[in-house]
């Protein structure tokens, strides 16, 4: 064993263990949960179930909220996207190619959404709800969602479309195509990379979001993140398990189907400008 | 030209003034407003004089500064090592490590309380290996350093790796071809490329700690309290809208200074580049 490990070498082993570390920290609570979320008997301290089941499944859609508050979640996070391609698009079209005063002062003030924490900034606009009156109501919820994207949804398609090469677009109006036909057939099919992580992005963290709903959406409008925290302190765990699971699942399908377009630069061209 | 970019602008930075601008500029004003209508800083005294909101303040700071120090700290050794090691273990690393960013935080939490509760998972295996009890992690400050480890590492991990990626090789050879050292290397080429996105890293981890409701509402110790869920009781449980507006304020005091840095260095980056 002591040949084999040195004939290996010290580094690749350290190398060996961190990883191990890495994937048990950062994997191990969704492992866990996806294991319970099969469990039919699981008794303390077996590391393993020695029962099998899916009736926990049957037990989580019985339930009369929680379907419920799947199709709600869906909802919202559809109008939430919808609503940020339709405002933040042309807003990012603009910072990218036009030239206009003050400019530089919009395209900052995106930063004032990430420039205060979190809960604070929900209370500052949960008190001005309450006045408004739009506590407890759809665009109340879907207000609060669209705070937390705006600014990627904004920045992430602005570096796709300053990386649009402008000589491409003026060939293509040489050739005599109209600014409306160069941006269909040219700016935005190479935009497109960028606009669709921004979306995915967007629709993920609408779905996501439980903070904000929990101040301003509260008793109406349960989301999936909310009907979880009641799971957490009412159900077993298995049950939970079984909805973490389903909350988890767009996340993932959307993730593999967008997963070529998903990297790391084009991720962080939404937190800073490059 | 130019009007059409600020009416392309406009929708989207409206929705920022109503959804942020105006909120802070509210709460703000109700946060100075006292019982009898008038207007004194009666709320914040009260938070600095009320002895559990000194230790919520005081507890949030701490669990704050540990957090961010570990979060860099750990990021920047593996975005470092993704960027100067290649091999099989930097690959799958490489393709796992942003999966936590897209999970939802309640799933997250949920996870981790099931993983390390008693009774959890790890407890489970220690005992199978012959290890004994294991301490208690979460429901107190561990476990909310934990979640935040858990939320923050992979997200920094991903804007210093897209900074990293942007140190030039060639930068690295001619840094080994004068003789500097590893030390060296890194104090002088590495980390002066690269601290701007540590800035940017280190404002967000901060805010996003600070402001955090989820991990500590779910696996905090019910004394003292992160600042997030002090302020949804104080909103939400005794509605007291000026204490919660005095504490959202505050908050956003804790940050200004990290804010102001990081738009800073923002509109510099942008002024460079027109």
């Amino acid at each position: 064993m002591r040949w084999y490990l040195k004939a290996l070498g010290t580094r690749k082993i350290i190398e060996f263990i961190v990883l191990v570390i890495f994937v048990i920290f950062f994997l191990g609570p969704l492992l866990n949960l996806a294991i319970l979320a099969f469990t039919g008997k699981w008794n303390y301290p077996d590391v393993l179930p020695h029962q099998w089941s899916m009736k926990w499944w049957t037990f989580v859609f019985k339930q009369e909220d929680i379907p419920q508050s799947i199709g709600l979640s869906f909802m919202i996070a559809a109008i939430v996207t919808g609503l940020s391609i339709l405002i933040c698009i042309p807003a990012a079209y603009a910072f990218a190619r036009i030239r206009f005063p003050l400019s530089r002062f919009f395209l900052f003030s995106f930063l004032l959404t990430h420039a205060f924490p979190k809960m604070g900034l929900y209370v500052s606009i949960a008190v001005l709800f309450y006045k408004l009156g739009l506590m407890n109501t759809l665009l109340g919820v879907v207000l609060i969602h669209m705070i937390n994207v705006l600014m990627f949804m904004t920045w992430i398609p602005t570096a796709a479309f300053r990386n649009v090469h402008k000589a491409q677009e003026e060939s293509a109006r040489d050739v005599g195509a109209g600014p409306f036909r160069v941006f269909l057939k040219i700016t935005l099919p190479m935009a497109l990379p960028g606009i669709i992580v921004a979306s995915i992005f967007t629709f993920l963290n609408s779905l996501d979001e439980a903070q904000g709903t929990f101040l301003v959406g509260i008793p109406n409008y349960k989301t999936m993140p909310i009907v979880m925290y009641s799971i957490i302190s009412d159900y077993p765990a298995y049950a939970g398990a079984v909805f973490s699971i389903i909350l988890t699942a767009p996340t993932i399908i959307l993730l593999l189907a967008a997963k070529r377009f998903v990297s790391a630069d084009v991720m962080s061209s939404g937190f800073q400008l490059k | 030209m130019g009007i059409l970019g600020v009416l392309l602008v406009i929708p989207s930075f409206l929705l920022l003034f109503v959804t942020v601008v105006v909120p802070i500029v509210v709460s703000f004003k109700e946060s100075l407003s006292n019982k009898e209508g008038g207007y004194d800083l009666s709320n914040y005294k009260f938070l600095f004089t009320d002895k559990l909101m000194r230790a919520n303040i005081i507890f949030s700071l701490e669990v704050t500064v540990v957090s961010v120090v570990i979060v860099l700290i750990v990021s920047y050794a593996l975005a470092a090592y993704m960027r100067f090691n290649d091999g099989k273990i930097v690959k799958w690393i490489r393709n796992m490590y942003m999966i936590p960013i897209f999970i939802p935080s309640v799933i997250a939490t949920y996870g981790l309380i099931q993983l390390l509760g008693n009774h959890g998972w790890v407890s489970r295996w220690v005992l199978l290996l012959g290890g004994g009890d294991i301490p208690r992690m979460i429901f107190d400050m561990k476990g909310i350093i934990i979640a935040n480890l858990w939320f923050n590492i992979p997200f920094t991990t991903m804007l210093l790796g897209s900074a990293l990626s942007g140190v030039p090789n060639a930068v690295i050879e001619s840094a080994k071809d004068v003789g500097a050292g590893k030390l060296r290397m890194f104090t002088q080429f590495i980390l002066p490329l690269t601290y701007k996105t540590l800035l940017v890293a280190v404002t967000f981890v901060f805010m996003g700690v600070i402001g955090s409701f989820t991990a500590p509402f779910l696996l905090g110790p019910n004394a003292p309290q992160m600042l997030g869920v002090s302020m949804e009781q104080i909103f939400g449980v005794f509605q007291e809208k000026q204490q919660a507006s005095a504490l959202a304020f505050f908050t956003f005091l804790l940050c200004s200074f990290m804010g102001y840095f990081y738009i800073r260095s923002m509109v510099k980056e942008e002024g460079a580049r027109s």
